[in-house]
């Protein structure tokens, strides 16, 4: 059926492929900018990812205001002023954020408060509070996973109060994403396995639930065939150049689409899994994923049954019926999970990540309820039935 | 399938406008008899904050409604009222809030259809959103709340009739007590 209406909007330059970085010094230069500061956390450091950067900028006669590396894995407000005074006192009038998700937030907040001045981060917090471009910012994703570089969010830890503060808006996206290879060709497997699960979550919920819309649906199903393509063979040969810069572009692809049509019920409750027994995102995505799809059959056979074209290939879509490709679906996810396990030991189930006890399901049910990514599901979950899929994960 | 009015020159904003105002005046009167005498509404208002205040508006700032949380039940605010509201939903247009409120439109489906801004906790709002669904679920013929809320609520004809009378009785009480 036709969608009666939709919005979509990714103003971020891809720049991808083999020697990607050595584009970096011309975007930057293109941008007016000039002395960059380099936001990174010390693991990214510590195993010269950033000297891949500063090498290709330097050969470029492009300096650097400074590097720095303290963003933790869960970024505060503390980190994002300290940061951001970094960057004044450097004088720099750019940023390159280098690392994961928690980089790329805290650079997006840091350049609110370099953008906009002050030190009073709260004042932006929520939607629609920046009404101006932000200084030119860059993003070098690490890992194959969390999308980032192309959303318009940024979540933020308030020291004060420990709740996490949401910035959203349309002047937080990067000016240019850069994915090349060598960013994330030292991933370890378990890593590489969670965060590529964690990108087929994001354009499996952005096919699957309410704000789907035709541009969204492009790239969500090109991420689920290059992830189903390549992750295994990734994981069997970690140094597969090619098939890391098809998972790299994947994460990349499926965040545009989840930036665009949003998640649901996987989400609602990975988010909760992750906030009581603080299991990585990507892991509680993987682990959650058939089940939920489960749930959902009922209001989306026909859209999970599309999803096995992208999954498994042309010629196990037109082999299987129509009735029964929606639990094709949902049993090659189930097969790549079990794949990923003999690889890597990926948990499959929420009891073998050692970290949830049965009897924190009641409460991570209870949770899931008030997590704005319920909203898109097709299916509003009761505390009974986001309880029922717990225990079945378990 | 998709279809457009037969005549686009049709669309009578005023007539919109004013369905709106009334509409967001009956909706904030149910909610408020809602918190009083349904105990899912009552559940979901008691986890909200005492002073919390939700507010929704038509851009760029007409019409509204506006309620605040005060010793356990929602309490309707005048629209010109000083308060800054923790929780705002915007619809981007009136003919968009026509659309929800004349349940062409579910809720969840304006929200996937880009039709609404949320300014917020966004737990709170999820909150709020269960309130409306469970208001419209009570008071609309089965028919048409099918139409509003995304997932009807597992609710027995009986049940429904009762609760509906319940709510209709409390908002008719509560007018009164205004006069």
């Amino acid at each position: 059926m036709a969608k009666d209406y939709y919005e979509f909007f990714c103003p971020v330059k891809i720049v991808a492929g083999l020697k990607a970085l050595e584009h970096v010094p011309y975007e930057l230069s293109s941008h007016g900018s000039s002395n960059p500061l380099i936001i990174t956390d010390k693991g990214v450091r510590s195993v010269g990812l950033v000297d891949h950067v500063t090498k290709a900028m330097d050969a470029a006669q492009v300096s650097v205001a400074g590097i720095y590396e303290d963003v933790p894995p869960d970024s505060s407000t503390s980190v994002v002023t300290q940061c951001a005074r970094y960057y004044r006192e450097q004088g720099a009038d750019s940023i390159v954020a280098i690392g994961g998700g928690s980089v790329i937030d805290t650079a997006k907040a840091v350049n609110i408060l370099v953008s906009e001045g002050g030190d009073d981060l709260k004042a932006y917090s929520g939607a629609g509070n920046l009404k101006r471009p932000l200084k030119p910012f860059f993003v070098i994703p690490t890992t194959a996973g969390t999308g980032s570089e192309t959303t318009l969010v940024s979540v933020i830890k308030d020291d004060d109060t420990g709740t996490k503060m949401p910035f959203v808006s349309h002047f937080l996206l990067p000016d240019v994403a850069v994915l090349d290879p060598r960013m994330t060709l030292s991933l370890p497997p378990k890593i590489t396995a969670a965060t590529a699960m964690d990108a087929l979550t994001h354009a499996v919920e952005a096919f699957t639930c309410l704000a789907k819309n035709p541009v969204s649906d492009s790239y969500a199903t090109a991420a689920i065939k290059k992830i189903s393509e390549n992750l295994v063979d990734v994981l069997n040969e970690p140094s597969n150049v090619e098939g890391r810069l098809e998972l790299a572009q994947a994460a990349t692809m499926a965040g545009i689409a989840f930036s665009n049509s949003m998640v649901g019920l996987v989400h609602a409750l990975g988010h909760n899994v992750g906030a009581v027994a603080h299991v990585p995102h990507g892991v509680c995505m993987s682990i959650l994923m058939p089940y939920v799809l489960e749930f959902n059959l009922a209001e989306r056979a026909d859209t999970i049954g599309d999803l096995l074209l992208h999954l498994a290939g042309p010629d196990v879509y037109a082999s299987i019926p129509s009735t029964q490709r929606a639990e094709k679906a949902i049993e090659r996810i189930r097969e790549m999970k079990e794949q990923v396990y003999s690889i890597c030991q990926l948990p499959r189930t929420l009891s073998e990540t050692g970290a949830v006890q049965r009897s924190d399901l009641p409460k991570i049910a209870q949770m899931s309820l008030d997590d704005a990514s319920m909203l898109l599901n097709p299916i509003d979950a009761t505390y009974e039935q986001a309880l029922e899929i717990l225990q079945q994960a378990f | 399938m998709l279809s457009l009015p037969k005549d686009l020159d049709a669309v009578d904003y005023s007539f919109q406008r004013a369905y709106v105002t009334g509409m967001m005046s009956l909706i904030s009167r149910l909610l408020q008899a809602g918190s009083e005498v349904d105990d899912d509404i009552q559940r979901e208002v008691a986890a909200l904050p005492d002073g919390f205040v939700f507010r929704m508006e038509v851009m760029p700032d007409s019409p509204s409604l506006m309620l605040q949380k005060r010793d356990g039940t929602l309490h309707i605010l005048p629209k010109e009222s000083p308060i800054k509201s923790d929780l705002t939903i915007k619809f981007k247009h009136v003919t968009h809030a026509f659309l929800v409120f004349s349940f062409q439109e579910g809720t969840a489906t304006a929200f996937a259809n880009d039709r609404m801004l949320l300014d917020g906790n966004t737990a709170l709002a999820m909150k709020i959103v269960r309130c409306l669904n469970r208001v419209e679920s009570l008071v609309l013929p089965k028919v048409v709340a099918e139409r509003a809320v995304k997932t009807y609520p597992d609710i027995k004809l009986l049940d429904k009739l009762q609760l509906s009378t319940k709510t209709y009785s409390k908002l008719v009480s509560n007018l009164v007590k205004e006069i």
